[in-house]
């Protein structure tokens, strides 16, 4: 399926500027001459004379003033005139690929590169599908040991940054642009005076997972006496290295196999969210619970939080406790432990007598999972992560579930360099600064004193896609590619190592970090030439495989990573004298009971803010309160009930002197005791979204006049222990009396019927098959919906003779992380709507994911449903459609024509499944460079249409036409419609209905399978897959 | 067998101009029965009283009608200009409620036309000679809310410029033809359908009186666009006899629409899947609502009528009483209706559409129901009372109300089903924009345009029945009783 022959050499290219100016590409790698414009257009220009020539005396019919030959070499002119004026212009702007078309490429073909994401720092592997010379579509790398073929819904929209119009355009000097040379010039003559006069030099980033940009900045700092790198990370993971340092002697951060653990135990790490490595998670955690063999295999997940999160929702056990209780709850189980392995730990933790039970029987699992569990924790508090170590050893685990011998480098930073830092910022002894991959005025605690510290310091360097806020304190702006437009390699863990390569010509007069520090360093070399040096010594030699450093370097280009020889051995001994020391050293967070705390997270979309400036992620409704386009303050109905305010209402929320005013959202599963916010919003420059949906006399803008997209709650972090704290105590609300418009793709809740008489009970309803596992484990159709069988007057009209396309989603796989909505997004040129038309329930996601809670006999469960076009044999859309702009084909697809629909809307109305979008306006699909990123295999629709899932027809007739030329019936598996592609726990397949032998048909025979509202008789071609919470058998839910 | 009531068209239309009855043959009253035109009016004097209303200049309150009226047509046509040029998104519908106003207006309006083919067809046929006095108005009220209601379908799809495209013609597409499966290509075919026959029966109902009007008038231009339309009618017996032949088959032919039409625009609903739209019990639900809506809005009509042209004598008291009866007994048809409905959901166990209706009852849209419910069951009540019957304003308010309740049933029907059906994470509301508001307003204010103007151009009251009843209610010997 993939094209990944040649890359190399196209690759190569397109890094090089000097051809790229063309707009156009040519392979002077392949050791032929380069053709010139020159040349070509003589030959071409000899072509047309020998024709003319012998037929000059044919030529009977001349139209009046011009003969033929002379409208020929005009016409000839003309059109060569057109390539040059295309061809000498100094940049692209206006990307026009294949003015000139390279014989490799075949227009209207996807190339596939294997590439890195840069979406975060997990390093998954990514394929880069490029139509036209453009990358249009991310895709999970299959073959990527880390993510083996998904890709989260960050990664697939981090994409839409490459075509952000906002991204700098040239270097800044000032806050003016200037040119390399100039920067150049200038930074070497500073660099001189800072080396002469030993000024200290900072270099501040986050995370780097490239061996090549760290090996340059401490070749680059090795020249001046005083100077440092500092790394950082703004949602820090600081503590758990540090614990290891203490606990291991190696200040590493472990990989976790969620796959070999039989019992997990998490306090409040988000490891489904974005904890480090989701896909990497998601992918183990979704292994260790397929249901497969007897007793069915699937793992045991006891997840401790106050807030909800993406993670505590899909949680056998979920433990709604206080931030304070959720820390007594891990010491005692700390104890428990202790007490049972013999280990010299002393902790006492005093519970509350419900907790208690529940502690002391997660500790019993555990001991009987010795060796099988994992217990993880989300605090960045030292003392916390100190327990969590010892437990795991206590369990013996390391080496087992928690891999130390070869880590995980996705996250390195080290708060306590961060912390010495700022103060020599502070205290104004830092000479200069460099700052890349890094925002520290918006996401450190005390941005604006920062910001003015900035200010002090002599030279402070920023290297930034954008002016943000730190790049508006810095003398010079250095601007950077995008991942998908420059070379750049990753070594994400211990022993994997990966390149991103470009797959477009950059789009901006940008340069990679290591050429700036190679240039002011006087190297005139490319990123790719320093890449391969750096490889070829430290990376080649690691590996056995391959003899010759090119054939390795083509290889794992062509594989998007390899697999080397892992470097340090760690030991796996757990120190626990000096675990001991550092635990009486270390404080757990300051939280009460008493007051409420302010509960910071990374928001699910934006991250730590890295990326505000997509539109595709702010539209993405955040998985757990399907809110758009805002962060909120979530507290309980409790709290909110107290406070006296109603969804939407703004809130202030004020602690050690900071304050933020932001809309409250009451969130069911959440402790009383909290207020939980999302960080990454807020950011410099978001007001450009004011005006993103369609303009009309009563739209709303998507940003109010002054503000930004959300607010931001960074101020509110501080440091504990040298660590970053996430979590404010004595925290006071108070309702401030103004309303907030919220803008919510899903407005009622629950799978039961609101109670409109005032009973206690009312129905549920049957749309997600659920049961335990103690009841799957006897009974394989546990939780099924009872069904009638259902007499139709309906004909079998449609015979199926070739394929019938179908779909089973596995509602047990499924997390609800929504990767699958941004899979779609991206795949099916859906728009961006705008905050107000998401508030009037006009979003265009042809996906969506259905959250239900649920509250049973006070357990707390959240389940998830992706909900799509269910491709209905008797679909009820297609009789009622005058017009037949919506019609069954032979293979089972419910097909939308969009130049017949006149947009009566009838069909909309009468889908069940309320799954149909409709064009209320000429939506915009972003500026000029935004469409660069349109698939041209799907249609732009136009105002006034219907349209809906199609389960990508564009993959199935590609692969259909691929296996026609290659001679052979097309195979299970060839067709992945986006949303199957990219989900990282796999929970959806597709395939052939009619094929008994197809994954679907086989999933469809499983107990498990059921339809969504099968009873009215719509036959969607679209299944689903029991839910099986690992509990016992007296939880189960009854079914109305 | 209908005899055709050789009376109701009484002599010739072709000299009245002349007084044609001397003053002392005046008729006497009946004791037995009331006479349906008060006055004792000479067919000279009928001739007189209903074209002079045409002979003279407008009055300050016809003139003062057709400014609101024109105004408000205004805002609906800068309303729909806004939203083709625009797009649907200018009202509140969503993803989960594709139709609500525009949708209910279309519904409303063809409710609104039924009264007028019952008036004209089947009390014609049931020899329900009170009908002459509102006959013709009504059935330009027919007229006029077809085309109001024939404009939402188009306006409401998202490319009304390929609206055309719901109608088969053998085209270049293929052909492509529509699917026939669809209700609303019936609905195509019935309004079509309902307009062409509705606008023929109130043609050649006219012919008469055109003719009368050709007649009298002086003015040369008046005279050939009256003489071209009136088909040169010459009132002779042969004549008379041949178009009442062709008005009995013509009302033969209208008979089922009164019938067919709304039922067909029920199926709209009734075949489709959703809860709270698919019931059988839609179809005579609709029809009944239909000529309860229509009554009551023909009352609200012809009482301003009465009133701003001076018709107290043809339109009187009795007339009223009349119309007020048969809104009792449609008004009992929908309340039954509604319990029926709410039993059925009730007796089915189907767990949707049990929902669907105590949603209606009880959820977020409560108040339209209850709106709904008051205005179109207890409304209707106070008509059993002969006092208010016959007290006009009274009757005007409540007309009024009936309109609204009715307004109202379609827009429950419509909205709130859409509103919440099967899957709880797809449920949402509703809210109106201006845009809804305006076109709302405007498809108000094309109807009474249209009815002013009718009421200036065209003869409200159909002068040749009306002459056929003159007799009625008088003492058969002329003796004063």
């Amino acid at each position: 399926m993939y094209f990944r022959g040649n890359l190399f050499q196209f690759s190569a290219v397109l890094n090089n500027k000097k051809d790229c100016v063309r707009g156009c590409f040519q392979h002077d790698m392949d050791g032929r001459p380069p053709i010139t414009e020159g040349s070509r257009l003589k030959d071409a220009d000899c072509g047309n004379m020998n024709h003319e020539d012998q037929h000059n005396t044919t030529n009977a019919h001349t139209p009046a003033g011009i003969d033929r030959r002379s409208f020929l070499k005009l016409a000839g002119f003309s059109f060569a005139s057109a390539c040059l004026a295309g061809c000498e212009k100094g940049r692209v702007e206006k990307a026009i690929p294949f003015l000139i078309q390279p014989e490799e490429i075949t227009p209207g073909l996807a190339y596939w590169y294997a590439t890195t994401c840069a979406g975060c720092n997990a390093g998954c592997g990514v394929m880069a599908k490029c139509i036209d010379g453009r990358p249009i579509k991310l895709e999970g790398n299959p073959a990527h040991p880390l993510s083996r073929g998904g890709l989260c819904a960050v990664g697939q929209a981090s994409l839409l940054g490459l075509y952000d119009s906002h991204r700098l355009k040239n270097p800044l000097r000032n806050g003016r642009e200037t040119t390399w040379d100039q920067l150049d010039g200038e930074m070497m003559k500073e660099l001189e005076t800072i080396r002469r006069n030993g000024g200290a030099v900072r270099f501040l980033t986050s995370t780097l997972t490239s061996p090549t940009t760290r090996a340059m900045i401490s070749t680059f700092l090795r020249g001046f006496q005083n100077a440092k790198h500092v790394q950082y990370d703004a949602i820090s993971y600081s503590a758990i290295l540090d614990a290891h340092k203490v606990t291991h002697g190696e200040r590493l951060l472990p990989r976790y196999r969620f796959d070999q653990a039989e019992v997990i135990v998490s306090f409040d790490a988000d490891f489904l969210g974005n904890w480090f490595s989701p896909v990497e998670f998601t992918k183990g955690y979704r292994a260790g619970r397929t249901l497969e063999g007897d007793p069915p295999r699937c793992s045991f997940h006891a997840h401790f939080e106050s807030r909800l999160s993406l993670t505590g929702s899909n949680a056998d056990e979920r433990l709604c406790v206080s931030p304070a209780e959720m820390y007594e709850s891990l010491k005692r189980l700390a104890e428990l432990l202790a007490v049972r392995s013999g280990k010299p730990l002393a902790v006492h933790a005093t519970l509350s007598p419900a907790v208690e039970t529940k502690v002391s029987a997660l500790a019993d699992r555990l001991w009987k999972a010795r060796g099988k569990s994992l217990v993880i924790c989300g605090m960045n508090n030292r003392h916390g992560q100190l327990l969590v170590n010892a437990i795991n050893d206590m369990l013996d685990n390391y080496g087992r579930t928690v891999d130390i011998a070869r880590p995980s480098y996705q996250y390195a930073g080290n708060d306590a360099e961060l912390e010495v830092l700022l103060r020599e910022i502070r205290s104004g002894t830092v000479t200069a600064l460099f700052v890349a991959e890094a925002n520290p005025v918006y996401d450190l605690p005390d941005g604006a004193v920062l910001r003015e510290a900035l200010k002090k310091i002599p030279l402070v360097v920023s290297f930034a896609e954008r002016v943000d806020e730190t790049a508006d304190c810095a003398r010079f702006v250095c601007p950077t590619p995008h991942a998908l437009e420059t070379w750049i390699d990753h070594e994400p863990a211990e022993g994997v190592v990966a390149i991103s390569q470009p797959t477009i010509p950059p789009l901006r007069n940008s340069r990679p970090l290591i050429e700036s520090l190679a240039a002011w360093m006087g190297i005139k070399e490319s990123a790719l030439d320093l890449i391969q040096r750096e490889w070829e010594r430290t990376v080649f030699t690691r590996q056995a495989a391959e003899t010759s450093f090119t054939k390795f370097w083509n290889k794992t280009l062509e594989t998007g990573y390899a697999e080397v020889q892992p470097k340090v051995q760690s030991s796996t001994a757990c120190d626990y004298a000096a675990l001991a020391a550092a635990l009486a050293s270390s404080h757990p967070p300051a939280v009460a009971d008493s007051d409420y705390t302010l509960i910071l997270f990374p928001s699910l979309t934006m991250l730590d803010g890295r990326h505000a400036h997509n539109p595709w992620l702010h539209e993405l409704p955040d998985p757990i309160t399907k809110i758009v386009w805002d962060n909120v303050a979530s507290v309980s109905r409790t709290t909110a009930e107290k406070l006296g305010v109603k969804e939407g209402d703004v809130l202030r929320i004020e602690a050690n002197g900071s304050m933020i005013e932001m809309p409250t959202h009451i969130q069911p599963g959440q402790h009383d005791g909290v207020v939980a916010v999302a960080l990454g919003y807020g950011r410099k420059g978001t007001d450009r979204f004011t005006n993103i949906g369609p303009s009309w006399l009563q739209a709303r803008p998507t940003v109010a006049p002054g503000e930004l997209v959300g607010k931001n709650a960074a101020h509110f972090v501080h440091f504990l222990n040298g660590h970053l704290s996430y979590l404010i105590g004595k925290v006071s609300l108070q309702a401030t009396g103004t309303k907030y418009t919220l803008a919510k793709t899903q407005e009622y809740d629950l799978q039961r019927e609101p109670n409109l008489f005032g009973k206690q009970t009312s129905e549920r309803r049957r749309l997600i098959q659920e049961t335990t596992l103690a009841a799957y484990a006897m009974d394989r159709s546990a939780g099924s919906f009872h069904r009638e069988p259902l007499d139709s007057m309906w004909p079998e009209d449609h015979k199926y003779l070739g394929y019938r396309w179908g779909m089973v989603i596995d509602l047990n796989a499924c997390t609800g992380c929504s990767a699958c909505v941004m899979a779609c997004q991206a795949e099916n040129n859906i728009p961006v709507v705008g905050k107000d038309e998401v508030r009037r329930n006009r979003e265009m996601s042809w996906i969506r994911i259905d959250r239900y809670y649920d509250e049973d006999n006070g357990t707390f469960s959240v389940a998830h449903q992706p909900m799509l076009c269910q491709h209905c044999a008797h679909a009820p859309c297609e009789t009622v459609c005058p017009v037949l702009a919506t019609v069954h084909n032979e293979e089972g697809l419910n097909q939308q024509i969009y130049n017949r629909c006149v947009g009566t809307r009838y069909c909309a109305n009468n889908c069940p499944y309320k799954v149909r979008r409709f064009n209320w306006f000429q939506y915009r699909h972003g500026d000029e460079m935004h469409k660069m990123v349109l698939n041209p295999d799907v249609t732009v629709r136009d105002r006034g249409v219907m349209e809906k899932c199609s389960f990508c027809i564009q993959r199935i007739q590609l692969a259909k036409i691929e296996a026609k030329r290659d001679g052979r019936p097309l195979q299970d598996g060839d067709v992945q419609p986006a949303c199957v592609q990219s989900c990282p726990a796999q929970a959806i397949v597709f395939g052939d209905m009619n094929d008994p032998n197809s994954e679907v048909s086989k999933r469809m025979k499983d107990p498990r399978y059921y339809r969504v509202l099968e009873e009215l008789g719509v036959h969607p071609a679209v299944g689903y897959m029991t839910l099986v919470r690992n509990r016992d058998k007296k939880t189960e839910v009854p079914h109305g | 067998m209908v005899e055709p009531s050789t009376a109701a068209f009484a002599p010739a239309a072709i000299d009245t101009h002349a007084v044609a009855t001397p003053a002392e043959h005046k008729p006497a009253w009946s004791i037995l029965r009331k006479p349906l035109i008060l006055g004792r009016k000479t067919y000279g004097e009928v001739t007189h009283d209903i074209c002079s209303l045409l002979d003279r200049k407008p009055t300050a309150a016809w003139w003062g009608a057709f400014f609101v009226a024109a105004s408000v047509l205004g805002i609906g046509i800068a309303s729909v200009t806004y939203l083709i040029a625009t797009g649907v998104g200018v009202w509140g519908l969503n993803n989960t409620v594709g139709w609500a106003f525009d949708i209910t207006n279309f519904v409303f309006w063809i409710g609104i036309g039924h009264a007028g083919t019952l008036i004209s067809a089947i009390l014609f046929l049931f020899r329900q000679r009170w009908r002459t006095s509102v006959n013709r108005s009504a059935e330009a009220m027919t007229i006029f809310a077809v085309i109001c209601a024939g404009l939402f379908p188009i306006i409401h799809t998202g490319r009304p410029w390929f609206a055309y495209w719901l109608i088969p013609y053998p085209n270049t597409r293929g052909p492509l033809w529509v699917n026939f499966r669809s209700p609303l290509v019936w609905d195509m075919f019935a309004i079509a359908c309902y307009f062409t026959i509705s606008l023929v029966f109130w043609y050649v109902g006219l012919i008469p009186d055109l003719a009368t009007l050709r007649d009298r008038t002086k003015s040369k231009i008046k005279k050939a666009i009256y003489s071209f339309f009136s088909l040169g009618w010459e009132g002779s017996t042969r004549t008379w006899h041949r178009y009442e032949k062709l008005y009995l088959l013509l009302a033969g032919l209208a008979t089922p629409l009164v019938v067919s039409v709304h039922t067909i625009v029920s199926w709209d609903f009734a075949t489709s899947i959703i809860p709270g739209w698919h019931t059988t019990i839609l179809p005579p639900y609709f029809v009944a609502g239909a000529v309860f809506s229509g009554f009551a809005m023909v009352l609200t009509l012809m009482l301003i009528t009465r009133k701003v042209m001076a018709l107290e004598d043809y339109i009187t008291l009795y007339h009223i009483e009349q119309m007020c009866k048969i809104i009792i007994a449609t008004g009992g048809m929908v309340a039954l209706a509604y319990m029926t409905e709410l039993f059925v959901a009730y007796y089915s166990g189907n767990e949707y559409e049990r929902f669907t209706f105590i949603n209606r009852a009880l959820g977020p849209y409560a108040w339209t129901y209850w709106t709904m419910v008051s205005c179109n069951v207890l409304v209707p009540q106070f008509f059993w009372f002969k006092k208010i019957r016959t007290n006009v304003t009274a009757v005007f308010i409540l007309s009024i109300f009936i309109n609204i309740g009715m307004w109202f049933e379609r827009f429950v029907i419509v909205m709130t089903s859409l509103t919440r059906d099967y899957l709880p994470a797809s449920w949402a509301g509703f809210t109106p924009t201006l845009l809804d508001i305006g076109t709302l307003m405007g498809s108000f204010g094309l109807f009474f345009t249209l009815f002013l103007l009718f009421a200036r151009f065209l003869p409200m009251i159909a002068i040749g029945e009306v002459k056929a009843v003159l007799s009625y209610g008088v003492h058969p010997k002329g003796e004063n009783a």
